[in-house]
């Protein structure tokens, strides 16, 4: 297995807010030229790579769609005072852990890629008890250490701002850094691919990092529409067990991906991962999703005539803060499983799924 | 522009029952249009095809919403008063003392329950419309019954008023940019689309009949130019209001891009929009089928969704404008 982790660690120092997913992409389209017979951008921007399967069928060929969402949460310009920037979200971002964070803005008007910092004012400058405990985001500020004049010949209303922390590795095999949601599902998909190229598999995989599921689930919603795959899974990230997150929310972190089972995935899909998993000894959690999966998953299931869809996640703590932290081996043992998926998946294996 | 207006503005649309305004449309751009059509939802479909020789050309959406938010009747008391619901977003803090008129021509004025806390604003169950009748026997509307707010059009100068500016405005500059475009290069479809109040169905649907390469929406915005109101950067009268983002939708770079190399091009004013909440048609148009590069232009306006929506009339004709502007030239995305 090659290591992953340089390849994890550029994407993840990167920026690709939802909407705005070209310079990552950049990166995924450069590593996996050589792992896909075919590779193109849809009309929303997502990447889809094909790797042709060996069954020969009279039609066409039955394909397995494996989304994992490219694009990452950040924040966007809304008005700049005297030189401070104000910011809106894109995605859901907890403003309570905002002050303090490097962050890139990129000045639309310079075509420059600004370094800042978010700031909170000083407790005097805030309205009457507003300057103790967690501030809202509508006093905080980012400066760039520019003039005003200097700010406003570069920036305009409208310019997006990327977290810009460090990707770090830290003990216990773990990475720490913005945007591993869900740039750790890529890299896991990327594992799968390099994988498969010493495996050979009957059925066509779309490798698809999509765009907007932040935001819309659009880029999913529009790449499953396009592709029309006979079955698809979502990878993407999950509640990691630790500071808050305890209960059945929550999954220990190193060990294993977690499978989930509710109305979004269908139970047949669902029985085949756990088997599959078990026969290659991956360890897995099974993970409850009583309603949505808050995944691709949501979307791809509903596209179309509706598709057979399972959801596979990797346990991250710090959910959508600019310091996510996941293990480095879940992300590859999640790759693996995928490959493990795809090379179980026979000819006549649709004629199997059926509902008890 | 001002007499088309305030028809537009003074007839009646709530979402689901767009007839009039549909005829309305209707007489104004048949004789503009290469090719009419009404869909399965009501939408109307306005084409006008490329001119010939044209290369490479791109088919294009434009959406403008004939609805308007409204009201419909939930049941009919003894004593003849009519308790309703919303068709839309309606705010109960912009009901009290209005007039509404039901699809049969009846008229009713919003009366309150007494309260005893009369500084707070109750919600839609503690209204009623009172259309002036004394049991449920001889009350004129029934269950079901939708009615629409009035309030006649108002010319200001520069700032026009009206009760449904949200989006008779966009459904005037699509009129108006339809008549100025002598020639395009481009498959031109304005939908004038329907229920774009209650969740832009009819966009949904149109857009995914048409099957656009790309398009766009032209709505009303907010505005952030009146006493108390901050945090968002678009004034009346300083230009339409290119979207980057709204509530529900982040607008296609590409499609951005477009504009406002336009607009610069041709020394037209505009402003970048960042709204926080609320969407557009455009919202369902990227969504459908394999994805639909969009955006929005929006005509600033203030105290939308109340019966007193304001605008200025120079960001509509520079709207104008602009979309000609757009539709003139090849583009490439």
């Amino acid at each position: 297995m090659t290591d992953i982790l340089p390849f994890f660690k550029s994407i993840i120092s990167v920026s690709g807010l939802s909407g705005y997913e070209t310079p990552v992409a950049t990166l995924i389209e450069q590593k996996w030229t050589p792992l896909v017979d075919e590779l193109s951008r849809s009309k929303l921007g997502s990447l889809h790579g094909l790797k042709k399967g060996s069954v020969s069928v009279k039609g066409s060929r039955p394909s397995v769609l494996i989304a994992t969402h490219m694009d990452a949460i950040g924040l966007m310009v809304t008005r700049i005072v005297d030189g401070f920037i104000y910011v809106t979200y894109i995605g859901g971002i907890d403003p309570r852990v905002l002050p303090g964070t490097p962050v890139i803005v990129h000045a639309s008007k310079s075509g420059e890629e600004l370094y800042g910092v978010v700031v909170m004012p000083h407790t005097n400058l805030l309205p009457e008890g507003e300057g103790t405990g967690a501030m809202s985001l509508k006093y905080l500020m980012i400066d760039t250490g520019l003039t005003a004049g200097e700010v406003s010949k570069r920036v305009s209303v409208g310019d997006v701002v990327a977290f810009n922390t460090e990707a770090t590795e830290i003990a216990g095999g773990c990475v720490s850094g913005h945007s591993i949601d869900n740039r750790a599902s890529v890299t896991a998909l990327t594992v799968c691919l390099e994988e498969l190229q010493s495996k050979s598999h009957l059925w066509d995989v779309w490798a698809v990092t999509s765009t907007q599921e932040e935001t819309s689930l659009g880029g999913a919603q529009t790449s499953a529409f396009q592709i029309r795959p006979t079955i698809a899974i979502a990878v993407d990230v999950t509640f990691g067990k630790g500071t808050g997150v305890q209960g059945w929310e929550g999954h220990e972190l190193g060990k294993g991906p977690t499978l989930g089972i509710g109305p979004t995935i269908h139970p047949f899909l669902h029985k085949q991962f756990k088997e599959v998993a078990e026969k290659v000894e991956i360890p897995f959690a099974v993970e409850p999703m009583p309603s949505h999966s808050s995944t691709d998953g949501d979307a791809l299931q509903l596209t179309a005539e509706g598709v057979p869809t399972m959801v596979v996640s990797i346990p991250m703590r710090y959910m959508h803060t600019p310091v996510e932290m996941i293990s480095i081996k879940d992300i590859q043992r999640t790759g693996r499983l995928l490959a493990e998926f795809v090379v179980s998946l026979e000819a006549d294996f649709m004629t199997k799924i059926a509902w008890d | 522009m001002k007499p088309l207006l305030k028809t537009l503005t003074e007839t009646f649309s709530p979402s689901g029952y767009e007839d009039e305004i549909r005829k309305v449309i209707t007489k104004e751009v048949k004789p503009l249009a290469d090719e009419v059509r009404v869909d399965a939802l009501g939408n109307l479909i306005v084409r006008k095809k490329p001119a010939k020789g044209a290369k490479d050309p791109k088919k294009i959406m434009i959406a403008a919403h004939m609805d308007e938010i409204g009201v419909m009747v939930t049941h009919v008391d003894s004593n003849g008063f009519v308790r309703f619901t919303g068709i839309g977003g309606v705010y109960p803090r912009n009901l009290p003392g209005g007039h509404v008129r039901f699809a049969n021509g009846v008229s009713g004025v919003i009366g309150l329950e007494p309260t005893n806390q009369p500084a707070e604003i109750p919600p839609l169950s503690k209204m009623f419309i009172d259309v002036g009748a004394s049991d449920k026997k001889n009350c004129p509307v029934k269950t079901g019954d939708v009615a629409g707010f009035e309030r006649s059009f108002l010319d200001l100068g520069d700032k026009l008023v009206a009760k449904s500016m949200d989006d008779r405005i966009g459904c005037l500059v699509a009129i108006e940019a339809l008549r100025a475009l002598k020639s395009t290069p481009h498959d031109v479809y304005f939908v004038f689309t329907t229920q774009e109040e209650i969740g832009t169905r009819g966009a949904q649907t149109s857009a995914y009949g048409i099957d656009p390469d790309l398009g766009f929406s032209i709505d009303v915005t907010g505005w952030g130019d009146t006493p108390g109101q901050k945090d968002f950067e678009v004034a009346l009268g300083k230009g339409p209001a290119i979207k980057i983002r709204d509530g529900g939708m982040l607008s296609d770079p590409r499609i951005v891009d477009w504009m406002i190399r336009t607009a610069e091009k041709g020394k037209l004013p505009y402003q970048r929009e960042v709204l926080l909440g609320g969407t557009t048609d455009a919202h369902a148009m990227q969504l459908v089928r394999g994805g639909v590069p969009v955006g929005c232009i929006s005509i600033p306006c203030r105290y939308v969704h109340t019966p007193a929506e304001m605008v200025d009339i120079n960001d509509v004709t520079n709207a104008v404008k602009l979309i000609v502007a757009m539709l003139s030239n090849p583009v490439s995305i």
